[in-house]
């Protein structure tokens, strides 16, 4: 963080790794990120939505579900440099 | 005591065998799903299973240890395939040792509610009129949100 640059990694599954064509990829939240300020979930998401009209409704969906390290979170979620944050819709396995 | 997400056919003898040579128990209790050739709708000629393997066995594990934990199980065990699957192959099976059965069923029960909302696996079925991906269930909600009200009792 003192270097900067500020980046996390997100991952997209499913009906929405499809909608989006892109299943992994680095963001940059260093316009994002200011010292001693924290960037939760939602404003990854409002981030992400600026990318255009497919982003806006992929990630706006009612039942997104978000995982931050591998574990579902709210938007309220905080994050870090190097967190890894996933978007998918319900899960349906088993 | 462990999860396997795999692409390769479960062999559900000898994961049987193995899950009571762990801990040999009184009571011993799986569940063994296949893939079912119809939905709701229409007819399924193949299924395909995407996952997140990190997530998924971070998810299953801790399930198990909590259905472990909750039970008194002295061995358990999490299968689940990924990738493409043929009408009636095996795509989960789950195994409990306790030491009376109603402990082992509802630990398999848990185990199965819980990893159908909470492991992120989705699927995505094939037939006749294309391919689609699954909608979730509001009843395999309703069915995991019944152990979490037992929980709070």
């Amino acid at each position: 963080m003192a270097s900067g640059s500020v980046s996390i990694t997100i991952k997209l599954f499913s009906a929405l790794r499809e909608a989006l064509g892109e299943s992994e990829f680095e963001l940059d939240l260093t316009d994002i990120s200011v010292v001693g300020a924290q960037v939760d979930v939602a404003a990854i998401k409002s981030l992400l939505s600026e990318r255009g009209a497919a982003w806006k409704e992929a990630l706006n969906q009612p039942n997104l579900v978000h995982a931050l390290n591998h574990k579902v979170v709210f938007t309220d979620a905080v994050v870090s440099e190097g967190d890894e944050l996933a978007f998918f819709p319900p899960m349906t396995g088993g | 005591m462990s999860v396997s997400l795999q692409s390769e056919a479960i062999n559900v003898a000898a994961e049987y065998a193995q899950l009571v040579g762990d801990s040999p128990g009184a009571a011993v209790a799986t569940f063994t799903g296949h893939v079912r050739d119809h939905s709701d709708a229409h007819a399924v000629t193949e299924l395909e299973l995407e996952h997140y393997p990190e997530m998924a066995h971070k998810v299953l594990e801790e399930l198990g240890q909590s259905a472990a934990e909750r039970f008194g199980l002295s061995s358990w065990r999490i299968v689940h395939r990924f990738g493409r699957l043929a009408v009636s192959e095996t795509i989960v099976w789950v195994g409990a040792v306790a030491n009376h059965r109603g402990e082992a069923i509802s630990a398999c029960e848990l185990m199965m509610d819980t990893l159908k909302t909470d492991a992120p696996f989705w699927k995505r079925e094939q037939g006749p009129m294309g391919e689609q991906w699954v909608a979730s269930r509001d009843s395999d909600t309703e069915r995991r949100a019944r152990w979490q009200s037992r929980e709070t009792q």
